[in-house]
């Protein structure tokens, strides 16, 4: 059988274990073991254990679990309903004030962690019942915060950036501040959707009377101790004293911190929740990451990658068309996998390609986030729509997908702006850092 | 076998509880070795190497807890779109294949272990961990997923469990 049957073969029988149910990272398991033992025999067992141990022995990786404490802890808080309410009142005026204001909330809320279900939750436990209550319908309430979710992963800390950082040898610290002016063109562009759309309702003006300056100030003292984590972290990662890892864990104590201090939630029922939500996030993540490892390696070693590279590199397609393929096919996979299994497994295939059609491996980096964002907002494998439907069950699915339509065609025009405007993504860190060495 | 279930569940959630922990000393550990390296001026012998040791074993031995939380996120459309017997015989099938994947693990990740215990592998760095000690948690992680697996296929054989959790339609 040719590596490229092989690699037919195998994309079948992928599909075909994870459509049983069987969890995604088991289930890249026993295939990348079953095409293994199929090809090499018993023999290839033999790396088995030092294969998943040391896929995960990366002091880079230390920064996943981290950021996502940093995001359990402040979800688990009332921080996320402060930040929010804070949003609706400084935004009083804007059409649709609170559904903007909730997306304001998810994109603030992202600088503080680097995961997308932990954005959604923070924010849209309280954001969907309030937008609901005030009338706003629900598939607007539960689109805004599925997609308001997403920036979560744009907008820097990002999982998602760490992992294409590891497997594309890219700078992670480069990544992120590539992340910031695209996350902030994307959050104007939903703030700006959900204004015009509120409009369009009817709602053309705030309900109720208007905050008072008072009232626009009294949030200022809790919403600025996060403003300052942020700052913090992004000083300590960009000042030359920690590594990713070390900011995330000097970010996550000090989230926990604040959380303790000011919401006073320092009893061990309270902290446990936080402690727990970070466990099963970052264990479902990180088994993801070794399985998916060792399924690259399975294909590696059965020269499927190499294959597929040469494949696509002797198709001859122009760079614009080769892209669009490729986000094609990152928008698919994003349905059925997520975003740490697409990254560990695809990178390696294409960034040759795409460095030798003269791409930035940055600026994809980026365009790789946005397919990434999509991904978590389709179903059956979207992760920010378990969160949706965790918050608010009696909203059905379609419902959801109608109000995070729009939203994810918006990510499509922001690849597009990229694509004509590459210098968004890679300005900030190319003034910052210095031009990148391609 | 309903004493053996319970006895499953109770040993993951203790290992649960063991990743939780090591999590956080990792974050203490982190948190010191910044003080050791900034505010001390010294350099930082086993820090990063301890913090991503514990990260693996957390890793390993919590995945038994996320397993029990159905936390592990996995394609349920199929699942969600069949009834009845169908659905029980796709959650034995995918319980199966979950046991295969946890009992390959097991088995060659036993032997590997006992190598580095019996031979007395360490890090090549500074420090000089005693390798046997984090590659622990492989096996240990494994057997409670295997087990946990076993208890699965038993209890969904038997119909004393409904397959995958139970879940039901309206949810993703």
């Amino acid at each position: 059988m040719s590596p490229l049957a092989l690699g037919a073969a195998i994309a079948v029988v992928t599909i075909l274990v994870l459509a049983t149910g069987t969890p995604v990272a088991f289930a890249l398991g026993i295939v990348a073991l079953g095409f293994l033992l199929a090809v090499d025999g018993t023999a290839a067992l033999a790396n088995l254990a030092d294969t998943l141990f040391a896929g995960l022995n990366d002091f880079t990786l230390v920064s996943i679990p981290m950021f996502v404490l940093m995001g359990a802890a402040v979800a688990a808080s009332r921080a996320g309903a402060d930040l929010y309410e804070a949003m609706a009142r400084w935004l009083w005026r804007v059409p649709g004030n609170l559904v903007v204001a909730n997306i304001g909330a998810c994109a603030l809320f992202a600088a503080l962690t680097g995961s997308s279900p932990a954005t959604c939750a923070a924010i849209g436990k309280m954001g969907i019942p309030e937008m609901r209550r005030r009338g706003f319908p629900a598939d607007l309430a539960t689109g805004a915060i599925a997609a308001g979710g997403t920036l979560g992963i744009l907008i820097p800390p990002s999982i998602t950036m760490i992992l294409y950082g590891i497997a594309s040898e890219t700078s992670i610290g480069r990544l992120f501040l590539a992340g910031v002016v695209p996350g902030l063109v994307l959050t104007l562009l939903f703030a700006l959707w959900a204004a015009f759309v509120s409009w369009r309702r009817g709602d053309r003006a705030a309900a109720g009377a208007p905050p008072s300056l008072a009232e626009q100030l009294a949030l200022v003292p809790r919403v600025l101790p996060f403003l300052l984590v942020i700052a913090g972290v992004v000083w300590a990662l960009y000042g030359g004293i920690a590594t990713p890892s070390e900011a995330a864990g000097v970010g996550a104590v000090l989230c926990l911190l604040l959380v303790v201090l000011l919401y006073r939630m320092w009893r061990p029922a309270e902290l446990w929740p936080i402690l727990d939500a970070t466990l099963k996030e970052s264990v479902m993540i990180l088994m993801i990451i070794a399985t998916s490892i060792l399924f690259g390696y399975m294909l590696s070693s059965l020269y499927v990658t190499q294959s597929i590279a040469q494949w696509i590199g002797g198709l001859g397609l122009d760079r614009w068309h080769l892209l669009f393929w490729i986000n094609v096919l990152l928008l698919v996979a994003g349905c059925f996998l997520p975003p740490a299994a697409i990254i560990l497994m695809t990178t390696p295939i294409l960034l040759p390609i795409l460095t030798s059609a003269g791409f930035d491996p940055v600026w994809f980096g980026v365009i790789l986030t946005l397919n990434m964002e999509m991904g978590l907002i389709t179903p059956p494998v979207g992760l920010n729509l378990f969160v949706i439907n965790g918050i608010a069950p009696d909203v059905p699915l379609p419902t959801i997908l109608k109000g995070a339509l729009p939203f994810m065609l918006l990510m499509v025009v922001q690849i597009l702006i990229l694509c004509v405007f590459p210098g968004l993504a890679t300005w900030l860190p190319d003034t910052l850092m210095g031009p990148a060495i391609r | 076998m309903e004493r053996l279930a319970r006895l499953v569940e109770l040993l993951c959630r203790l290992a649960g509880a063991a990743a939780a922990a090591l999590i956080v000393a990792a974050v203490a550990v982190i948190c010191q070795l910044l003080v050791v390296r900034h505010g001390l001026g010294r350099s930082a012998i086993w820090q990063n190497e301890f913090v991503t040791l514990a990260l693996v074993a957390a890793t390993f031995l919590g995945a038994p807890y996320v397993l029990l939380r159905r936390a592990h996120v996995a394609v349920d459309i199929v699942p969600l779109l069949v009834r009845g017997e169908a659905r029980r015989r796709l959650g034995l099938v995918a319980s199966g294949l979950g046991l295969a994947f946890c009992l390959i693990v097991l088995a060659t990740s036993l032997h590997w272990w006992w190598e580095a215990w019996s031979q007395g592998h360490r890090t090549a760095s500074m420090w000089r961990a005693r390798l046997w000690i984090p590659y622990l948690s492989l096996p240990v992680g494994a057997l409670l997923l295997t087990l946990q697996y076993l208890v699965e296929l038993w209890a969904v054989a038997t119909r004393r469990r409904p397959p995958f959790g139970g879940i039901v339609e309206g949810g993703t």
